[in-house]
Protein backbone atom coordinates (compact mmCIF):
# COMPACT_ATOMS: atom_id res chain seq x y z
CA UNK A 1 0.00 0.00 0.00
CA UNK A 2 2.79 2.18 0.64
CA UNK A 3 4.40 1.78 -2.35
CA UNK A 4 0.50 2.40 -4.04
CA UNK A 5 0.50 5.71 -2.58
CA UNK A 6 4.03 6.91 -3.50
CA UNK A 7 2.41 5.89 -7.66
CA UNK A 8 -0.42 8.17 -6.79
CA UNK A 9 1.10 11.16 -5.35
CA UNK A 10 3.54 10.74 -8.49
CA UNK A 11 0.94 10.65 -11.23
CA UNK A 12 -0.88 13.28 -9.80
CA UNK A 13 1.37 15.73 -9.69
CA UNK A 14 3.05 15.09 -12.89
CA UNK A 15 -0.54 15.79 -14.32
CA UNK A 16 -1.02 18.78 -12.17
CA UNK A 17 2.13 20.24 -13.64
CA UNK A 18 1.52 19.66 -16.89
CA UNK A 19 -1.74 21.03 -16.38
CA UNK A 20 -0.82 24.53 -14.66
CA UNK A 21 2.26 24.64 -17.91
CA UNK A 22 -0.33 24.81 -20.58
CA UNK A 23 -2.81 26.84 -18.50
CA UNK A 24 0.68 29.20 -17.80
CA UNK A 25 1.34 29.58 -21.35
CA UNK A 26 -2.44 29.98 -22.62
CA UNK A 27 -2.44 32.77 -20.01
CA UNK A 28 0.87 34.61 -20.48
CA UNK A 29 0.55 34.30 -24.70
CA UNK A 30 -3.37 35.96 -24.33
CA UNK A 31 -1.88 38.98 -22.10
CA UNK A 32 0.18 40.24 -25.55
CA UNK A 33 -3.24 42.11 -26.63
CA UNK A 34 -4.88 41.83 -29.96
CA UNK A 35 -6.14 44.82 -31.67
CA UNK A 36 -7.89 44.48 -35.20
CA UNK A 37 -5.66 48.14 -37.18
CA UNK A 38 -8.31 50.07 -36.76
CA UNK A 39 -8.12 49.64 -33.14
CA UNK A 40 -4.12 49.63 -32.86
CA UNK A 41 -4.23 52.88 -34.46
CA UNK A 42 -7.29 54.41 -31.77
CA UNK A 43 -5.34 53.20 -28.85
CA UNK A 44 -1.90 53.82 -30.38
CA UNK A 45 -0.92 56.72 -27.54
CA UNK A 46 -1.65 54.07 -25.05
CA UNK A 47 0.30 51.33 -26.26
CA UNK A 48 2.91 53.63 -26.73
CA UNK A 49 5.93 50.84 -27.35
CA UNK A 50 4.26 47.68 -25.62
CA UNK A 51 4.51 44.77 -27.47
CA UNK A 52 1.03 43.44 -29.05
CA UNK A 53 -0.43 41.70 -31.51
CA UNK A 54 -1.84 43.78 -34.55
CA UNK A 55 -4.74 41.73 -36.71
CA UNK A 56 -5.51 43.32 -40.63
CA UNK A 57 -5.49 42.37 -44.10
CA UNK A 58 -2.54 42.97 -46.59
CA UNK A 59 -3.32 45.56 -49.22
CA UNK A 60 -0.26 46.68 -50.52
CA UNK A 61 3.38 45.04 -50.87
CA UNK A 62 6.61 47.68 -51.02
CA UNK A 63 8.75 45.08 -51.52
CA UNK A 64 11.84 44.82 -48.96
CA UNK A 65 13.93 47.86 -48.09
CA UNK A 66 17.18 48.56 -48.16
CA UNK A 67 18.03 47.84 -44.41
CA UNK A 68 16.42 43.72 -45.56
CA UNK A 69 12.74 45.29 -43.99
CA UNK A 70 9.57 44.01 -45.51
CA UNK A 71 7.78 46.60 -46.06
CA UNK A 72 4.22 46.77 -46.43
CA UNK A 73 0.34 48.09 -45.37
CA UNK A 74 -2.50 46.20 -43.48
CA UNK A 75 -6.08 47.10 -43.33
CA UNK A 76 -9.22 46.62 -41.03
CA UNK A 77 -12.42 48.44 -40.77
CA UNK A 78 -11.10 50.98 -43.26
CA UNK A 79 -8.33 51.85 -41.38
CA UNK A 80 -5.07 51.39 -42.77
CA UNK A 81 -1.00 51.37 -41.34
CA UNK A 82 2.44 50.70 -42.73
CA UNK A 83 4.40 47.39 -41.04
CA UNK A 84 8.28 46.98 -41.43
CA UNK A 85 9.30 43.83 -40.83
CA UNK A 86 12.84 42.57 -39.87
CA UNK A 87 12.64 39.06 -38.83
CA UNK A 88 11.58 35.29 -39.61
CA UNK A 89 10.03 35.31 -43.34
CA UNK A 90 6.39 34.63 -43.41
CA UNK A 91 4.78 31.33 -44.33
CA UNK A 92 4.01 31.02 -48.52
CA UNK A 93 0.85 31.92 -48.11
CA UNK A 94 1.31 35.70 -47.45
CA UNK A 95 -0.13 37.53 -50.32
CA UNK A 96 -1.89 40.65 -50.88
CA UNK A 97 -5.05 40.44 -49.41
CA UNK A 98 -4.30 37.76 -46.81
CA UNK A 99 -4.68 38.43 -43.52
CA UNK A 100 -2.35 38.96 -41.27
CA UNK A 101 -1.09 39.24 -37.43
CA UNK A 102 1.89 40.79 -37.30
CA UNK A 103 3.68 41.03 -33.46
CA UNK A 104 5.24 44.07 -32.69
CA UNK A 105 5.49 47.96 -31.60
CA UNK A 106 4.62 50.73 -32.82
CA UNK A 107 7.63 53.30 -33.91
CA UNK A 108 5.59 56.34 -34.64
CA UNK A 109 2.76 55.72 -37.05
CA UNK A 110 4.73 52.57 -38.52
CA UNK A 111 4.71 49.21 -36.66
CA UNK A 112 7.71 47.42 -36.13
CA UNK A 113 6.86 43.87 -37.06
CA UNK A 114 8.91 40.84 -35.37
CA UNK A 115 6.97 38.09 -36.70
CA UNK A 116 4.47 37.66 -39.18
CA UNK A 117 1.89 34.88 -38.56
CA UNK A 118 -0.84 34.20 -41.75
CA UNK A 119 -4.44 34.04 -40.69
CA UNK A 120 -6.00 31.27 -42.89
CA UNK A 121 -10.09 31.91 -43.16
CA UNK A 122 -12.16 28.88 -43.52
CA UNK A 123 -12.29 29.34 -47.34
CA UNK A 124 -11.10 25.86 -49.28
CA UNK A 125 -10.82 26.59 -53.06
CA UNK A 126 -10.30 23.83 -55.44
CA UNK A 127 -7.03 24.48 -57.46
CA UNK A 128 -7.38 24.78 -61.20
CA UNK A 129 -4.61 23.64 -63.23
CA UNK A 130 -5.36 25.93 -65.58
CA UNK A 131 -4.98 28.85 -63.41
CA UNK A 132 -2.60 30.75 -64.85
CA UNK A 133 -0.47 32.55 -61.51
CA UNK A 134 -0.37 29.23 -60.64
CA UNK A 135 2.58 27.41 -62.59
CA UNK A 136 4.59 30.67 -62.38
CA UNK A 137 5.46 29.74 -58.63
CA UNK A 138 5.52 26.66 -58.35
CA UNK A 139 6.32 24.98 -61.49
CA UNK A 140 6.29 20.90 -60.59
CA UNK A 141 3.15 19.47 -58.66
CA UNK B 1 -26.11 -7.18 -17.95
CA UNK B 2 -27.42 -6.46 -20.69
CA UNK B 3 -27.76 -8.33 -24.02
CA UNK B 4 -25.30 -5.49 -25.67
CA UNK B 5 -22.91 -5.93 -23.03
CA UNK B 6 -23.12 -9.91 -23.67
CA UNK B 7 -22.33 -9.38 -26.94
CA UNK B 8 -19.72 -6.80 -27.03
CA UNK B 9 -17.68 -8.49 -24.37
CA UNK B 10 -18.18 -12.30 -25.79
CA UNK B 11 -15.29 -14.29 -27.14
CA UNK B 12 -12.67 -11.67 -28.62
CA UNK B 13 -13.94 -11.80 -32.45
CA UNK B 14 -17.04 -12.41 -33.61
CA UNK B 15 -18.96 -12.10 -37.13
CA UNK B 16 -20.06 -8.35 -36.32
CA UNK B 17 -16.48 -7.32 -35.32
CA UNK B 18 -14.91 -8.33 -38.43
CA UNK B 19 -17.25 -6.93 -40.86
CA UNK B 20 -17.01 -3.98 -39.06
CA UNK B 21 -13.21 -4.33 -39.01
CA UNK B 22 -13.18 -5.29 -42.89
CA UNK B 23 -15.14 -2.66 -43.42
CA UNK B 24 -13.42 0.38 -41.73
CA UNK B 25 -10.13 -1.14 -43.91
CA UNK B 26 -11.76 -0.65 -46.97
CA UNK B 27 -12.74 2.72 -46.00
CA UNK B 28 -9.39 3.60 -45.02
CA UNK B 29 -7.98 2.73 -48.35
CA UNK B 30 -10.43 5.07 -50.09
CA UNK B 31 -10.14 7.67 -47.70
CA UNK B 32 -6.06 7.62 -48.41
CA UNK B 33 -6.84 7.76 -52.20
CA UNK B 34 -8.68 10.23 -51.54
CA UNK B 35 -7.19 12.12 -49.56
CA UNK B 36 -3.80 12.14 -50.88
CA UNK B 37 -4.48 11.78 -54.98
CA UNK B 38 -7.87 12.32 -55.85
CA UNK B 39 -8.79 15.31 -54.20
CA UNK B 40 -7.54 18.64 -56.00
CA UNK B 41 -4.60 20.78 -53.57
CA UNK B 42 -5.90 24.04 -52.45
CA UNK B 43 -5.58 27.53 -54.26
CA UNK B 44 -3.71 29.04 -51.50
CA UNK B 45 -2.98 25.99 -48.95
CA UNK B 46 -1.75 23.83 -51.84
CA UNK B 47 -1.17 20.17 -50.35
CA UNK B 48 -1.40 20.74 -47.12
CA UNK B 49 -4.70 21.01 -47.47
CA UNK B 50 -4.87 17.25 -47.67
CA UNK B 51 -3.65 17.40 -44.03
CA UNK B 52 -7.68 18.79 -43.07
CA UNK B 53 -8.78 15.00 -43.79
CA UNK B 54 -7.39 13.31 -40.86
CA UNK B 55 -7.16 16.65 -38.83
CA UNK B 56 -11.20 17.39 -38.62
CA UNK B 57 -12.18 13.77 -38.45
CA UNK B 58 -9.63 13.18 -35.57
CA UNK B 59 -11.20 15.85 -33.72
CA UNK B 60 -15.11 15.10 -34.66
CA UNK B 61 -14.51 11.55 -33.64
CA UNK B 62 -12.21 11.83 -30.54
CA UNK B 63 -13.12 14.64 -29.10
CA UNK B 64 -17.04 14.07 -29.39
CA UNK B 65 -17.64 11.06 -29.85
CA UNK B 66 -14.99 9.64 -27.94
CA UNK B 67 -14.99 11.65 -25.02
CA UNK B 68 -19.04 11.28 -25.41
CA UNK B 69 -19.32 8.11 -24.43
CA UNK B 70 -16.79 8.91 -21.33
CA UNK B 71 -19.24 11.44 -20.49
CA UNK B 72 -22.34 9.40 -21.24
CA UNK B 73 -20.51 6.52 -19.23
CA UNK B 74 -19.55 8.49 -16.25
CA UNK B 75 -23.16 9.85 -16.05
CA UNK B 76 -24.78 6.61 -15.98
CA UNK B 77 -21.72 5.12 -13.51
CA UNK B 78 -22.70 7.30 -11.09
CA UNK B 79 -26.86 7.45 -11.40
CA UNK B 80 -27.01 3.17 -11.64
CA UNK B 81 -23.10 2.05 -10.33
CA UNK B 82 -22.94 0.17 -13.76
CA UNK B 83 -20.00 -1.80 -14.40
CA UNK B 84 -20.62 -2.06 -18.02
CA UNK B 85 -20.51 1.80 -18.62
CA UNK B 86 -17.61 2.32 -16.21
CA UNK B 87 -16.09 0.53 -18.33
CA UNK B 88 -16.97 2.04 -21.56
CA UNK B 89 -16.21 5.53 -20.38
CA UNK B 90 -12.73 3.86 -19.61
CA UNK B 91 -12.98 2.60 -23.43
CA UNK B 92 -13.88 5.92 -24.65
CA UNK B 93 -11.23 8.45 -23.10
CA UNK B 94 -7.80 6.05 -24.11
CA UNK B 95 -9.27 5.79 -27.73
CA UNK B 96 -10.31 10.01 -27.14
CA UNK B 97 -6.58 10.59 -25.81
CA UNK B 98 -5.05 9.16 -29.07
CA UNK B 99 -7.45 10.53 -31.17
CA UNK B 100 -7.02 14.07 -29.45
CA UNK B 101 -2.98 13.73 -30.16
CA UNK B 102 -3.67 12.82 -33.65
CA UNK B 103 -5.37 16.45 -33.85
CA UNK B 104 -2.57 18.43 -32.34
CA UNK B 105 0.37 17.00 -34.35
CA UNK B 106 -1.86 17.04 -37.50
CA UNK B 107 -2.53 20.37 -36.72
CA UNK B 108 1.03 21.69 -35.97
CA UNK B 109 2.07 20.07 -39.29
CA UNK B 110 -0.74 22.11 -41.26
CA UNK B 111 0.30 25.40 -39.16
CA UNK B 112 4.02 25.35 -40.31
CA UNK B 113 3.03 25.72 -44.16
CA UNK B 114 0.10 27.73 -43.30
CA UNK B 115 0.43 30.23 -40.18
CA UNK B 116 4.05 30.33 -40.47
CA UNK B 117 5.04 28.36 -37.32
CA UNK B 118 4.15 24.74 -35.78
CA UNK B 119 2.75 26.20 -32.47
CA UNK B 120 0.88 29.17 -31.13
CA UNK B 121 -0.50 29.27 -27.54
CA UNK B 122 -3.83 30.00 -29.66
CA UNK B 123 -7.16 29.60 -27.69
CA UNK B 124 -8.12 26.87 -29.87
CA UNK B 125 -4.65 25.01 -29.33
CA UNK B 126 -4.12 25.90 -25.93
CA UNK B 127 -8.08 24.65 -24.96
CA UNK B 128 -7.54 21.45 -27.09
CA UNK B 129 -4.16 20.64 -25.35
CA UNK B 130 -5.78 21.43 -21.69
CA UNK B 131 -8.45 18.91 -23.00
CA UNK B 132 -5.51 16.04 -23.75
CA UNK B 133 -3.82 16.96 -20.35
CA UNK B 134 -7.36 16.59 -18.52
CA UNK B 135 -8.30 13.30 -20.39
CA UNK B 136 -4.49 12.06 -19.50
CA UNK B 137 -5.23 12.57 -15.52
CA UNK B 138 -8.32 10.65 -16.25
CA UNK B 139 -6.24 7.61 -17.44
CA UNK B 140 -3.92 8.39 -14.48
CA UNK B 141 -6.55 8.28 -12.10
CA UNK B 142 -7.92 4.45 -13.49
CA UNK B 143 -4.10 3.96 -12.89
CA UNK B 144 -3.99 4.75 -9.03
CA UNK B 145 -4.09 2.26 -6.53
CA UNK B 146 -7.36 3.09 -4.77
CA UNK B 147 -10.11 0.72 -3.64
CA UNK B 148 -11.68 0.21 -7.40
CA UNK B 149 -15.07 1.77 -6.61
CA UNK B 150 -13.43 4.96 -5.09
CA UNK B 151 -11.31 5.07 -8.29
CA UNK B 152 -14.57 4.61 -10.45
CA UNK B 153 -16.21 7.25 -9.51
CA UNK B 154 -13.02 9.96 -8.83
CA UNK B 155 -12.79 9.04 -12.31
CA UNK B 156 -16.54 9.50 -13.19
CA UNK B 157 -16.33 12.81 -12.03
CA UNK B 158 -13.49 14.19 -13.74
CA UNK B 159 -14.90 12.41 -17.44
CA UNK B 160 -18.19 14.80 -16.71
CA UNK B 161 -15.59 17.80 -15.81
CA UNK B 162 -13.67 17.46 -18.66
CA UNK B 163 -16.20 17.09 -21.44
CA UNK B 164 -17.33 20.33 -19.99
CA UNK B 165 -13.83 21.88 -20.63
CA UNK B 166 -14.86 20.75 -24.41
CA UNK B 167 -17.38 23.54 -24.54
CA UNK B 168 -14.41 25.88 -24.09
CA UNK B 169 -12.52 24.07 -26.93
CA UNK B 170 -16.20 24.50 -29.45
CA UNK B 171 -16.60 28.34 -28.71
CA UNK B 172 -12.78 29.25 -28.60
CA UNK B 173 -12.89 30.26 -32.11
CA UNK B 174 -15.42 32.80 -31.78
CA UNK B 175 -15.30 33.91 -27.99
CA UNK B 176 -11.27 34.95 -28.21
CA UNK B 177 -9.45 36.34 -31.20
CA UNK B 178 -6.51 33.77 -32.29
CA UNK B 179 -5.11 32.38 -35.37
CA UNK B 180 -7.26 29.26 -36.28
CA UNK B 181 -10.15 29.68 -38.38
CA UNK B 182 -13.46 29.12 -37.43
CA UNK B 183 -15.58 25.63 -37.61
CA UNK B 184 -14.22 23.99 -40.71
CA UNK B 185 -18.26 22.91 -41.74
CA UNK B 186 -20.28 26.19 -40.75
CA UNK B 187 -22.87 28.83 -42.19
CA UNK B 188 -19.36 30.90 -43.82
CA UNK B 189 -17.67 27.85 -44.82
CA UNK B 190 -17.03 27.91 -48.51
CA UNK B 191 -15.46 24.24 -49.64
CA UNK B 192 -15.44 22.75 -53.28
CA UNK B 193 -17.22 19.69 -53.70
CA UNK B 194 -14.53 16.75 -53.41
CA UNK B 195 -12.82 18.57 -50.55
CA UNK B 196 -16.26 18.04 -48.75
CA UNK B 197 -16.78 14.76 -49.97
CA UNK B 198 -13.49 13.66 -48.81
CA UNK B 199 -13.93 14.89 -45.65
CA UNK B 200 -16.85 13.71 -45.02
CA UNK B 201 -15.24 10.73 -46.16
CA UNK B 202 -12.73 10.96 -43.29
CA UNK B 203 -15.28 11.62 -40.61
CA UNK B 204 -17.07 8.43 -41.73
CA UNK B 205 -13.68 6.09 -41.95
CA UNK B 206 -12.63 7.40 -38.20
CA UNK B 207 -16.09 6.53 -36.79
CA UNK B 208 -15.60 3.43 -37.93
CA UNK B 209 -12.20 2.73 -37.15
CA UNK B 210 -13.39 4.34 -33.62
CA UNK B 211 -16.31 2.30 -32.75
CA UNK B 212 -13.78 -1.18 -33.87
CA UNK B 213 -11.51 0.11 -31.19
CA UNK B 214 -14.24 1.28 -29.28
CA UNK B 215 -15.48 -2.80 -28.96
CA UNK B 216 -12.18 -4.22 -28.53
CA UNK B 217 -11.22 -1.70 -26.10
CA UNK B 218 -14.45 -2.42 -23.90
CA UNK B 219 -13.67 -6.21 -24.36
CA UNK B 220 -10.43 -5.68 -22.72
CA UNK B 221 -11.72 -3.76 -19.94
CA UNK B 222 -14.42 -6.37 -19.80
CA UNK B 223 -11.59 -9.21 -19.69
CA UNK B 224 -9.66 -7.11 -16.96
CA UNK B 225 -12.47 -6.74 -14.68
CA UNK B 226 -13.33 -10.53 -14.68
CA UNK B 227 -10.05 -11.31 -14.09
CA UNK B 228 -10.23 -8.84 -11.01
CA UNK B 229 -12.65 -10.98 -9.55
CA UNK B 230 -11.61 -13.97 -10.68
CA UNK B 231 -8.04 -13.31 -8.65
CA UNK B 232 -10.63 -12.07 -6.00
CA UNK B 233 -12.47 -15.22 -6.18
CA UNK B 234 -9.37 -17.33 -5.25
CA UNK B 235 -8.31 -15.12 -2.67
CA UNK B 236 -11.46 -15.85 -0.95
CA UNK B 237 -10.87 -19.14 -1.41
CA UNK B 238 -7.64 -19.57 -0.51
CA UNK B 239 -8.89 -17.58 2.81
CA UNK B 240 -11.53 -20.09 3.19
CA UNK B 241 -8.57 -23.17 2.74
CA UNK B 242 -6.34 -21.48 5.58
CA UNK B 243 -8.88 -21.24 7.70
CA UNK B 244 -10.19 -24.77 7.46
CA UNK B 245 -6.92 -25.97 7.73
CA UNK B 246 -5.84 -23.85 10.91
CA UNK B 247 -9.27 -25.53 12.20
CA UNK B 248 -8.07 -28.83 11.11
CA UNK B 249 -5.13 -28.55 13.14
CA UNK B 250 -6.32 -27.27 16.62
CA UNK B 251 -8.32 -29.96 16.36
CA UNK B 252 -5.64 -32.46 16.32
CA UNK C 1 3.88 21.75 -52.49
CA UNK C 2 3.98 21.01 -48.87
CA UNK C 3 4.21 17.43 -48.86
CA UNK C 4 6.93 17.57 -46.47
CA UNK C 5 4.44 18.26 -43.89
CA UNK C 6 1.36 16.27 -45.37
CA UNK C 7 3.04 12.80 -45.30
CA UNK C 8 4.76 12.86 -41.88
CA UNK C 9 1.54 13.75 -41.04
CA UNK C 10 -0.80 10.55 -42.77
CA UNK C 11 2.34 8.36 -41.28
CA UNK C 12 1.60 9.18 -38.10
CA UNK C 13 -1.81 8.99 -37.87
CA UNK C 14 -2.04 5.89 -39.85
CA UNK C 15 1.01 4.09 -38.49
CA UNK C 16 -0.18 5.41 -34.88
CA UNK C 17 -3.57 3.37 -35.08
CA UNK C 18 -2.15 0.57 -36.00
CA UNK C 19 0.77 0.08 -33.41
CA UNK C 20 -2.14 1.21 -30.85
CA UNK C 21 -4.66 -1.78 -32.92
CA UNK C 22 -1.74 -4.18 -32.53
CA UNK C 23 -0.73 -3.51 -28.60
CA UNK C 24 -4.48 -3.72 -27.87
CA UNK C 25 -4.53 -7.25 -30.05
CA UNK C 26 -1.63 -8.12 -27.52
CA UNK C 27 -3.25 -7.11 -24.10
CA UNK C 28 -6.32 -8.53 -25.15
CA UNK C 29 -4.74 -12.02 -25.74
CA UNK C 30 -3.00 -11.80 -22.48
CA UNK C 31 -6.35 -11.04 -20.35
CA UNK C 32 -8.24 -13.53 -21.86
CA UNK C 33 -5.90 -15.97 -20.62
CA UNK C 34 -6.36 -15.04 -17.06
CA UNK C 35 -9.48 -15.78 -16.89
CA UNK C 36 -11.05 -19.32 -17.24
CA UNK C 37 -13.09 -19.91 -20.62
CA UNK C 38 -16.33 -20.78 -19.76
CA UNK C 39 -16.24 -16.62 -18.24
CA UNK C 40 -14.74 -15.63 -21.70
CA UNK C 41 -17.83 -16.11 -23.22
CA UNK C 42 -20.89 -15.51 -20.36
CA UNK C 43 -21.11 -12.39 -19.01
CA UNK C 44 -23.31 -12.16 -15.66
Amino acid sequence: MKRGSTRNKVIGGVVALALTFVLYQGIVNARVFFYNVDEAIAQQAELGDRTFRMQGTVVAESGTSEGGALVFTVAYNDATAQVRHVGPEPSDLFDLGEPVVVEGHWNGDVFESSQILVKHDESYVEDNPNRVDYNLDTGVG
Amino acid sequence: MSSIARKLAGPSSSRGTRILGALALVSTVLLLLLGLIWSPREVDQADAVRLMYVHVPSAVVGLYFAFGVTLVGSIVYLRKQSDFWDLMAHAGAEIGVLFCAFVLVTGALWGRPTWGVYWEWDPRITSTTVTLVLYLGYLAVRRMDLDPVVRSRRAAILGIISFANLLIVKQSVEWWRGLHQGSTVGIDTQMDGLMFFTLAWGVLTFTLIFAWLLMHRFRLAWYEHQAAAVSLDDAIAARRGEHRSSLAGEAI
Amino acid sequence: MHWQYVIPGYVIVFAGLGVYTASLMSRLRSAARKIPEEKRAFLE
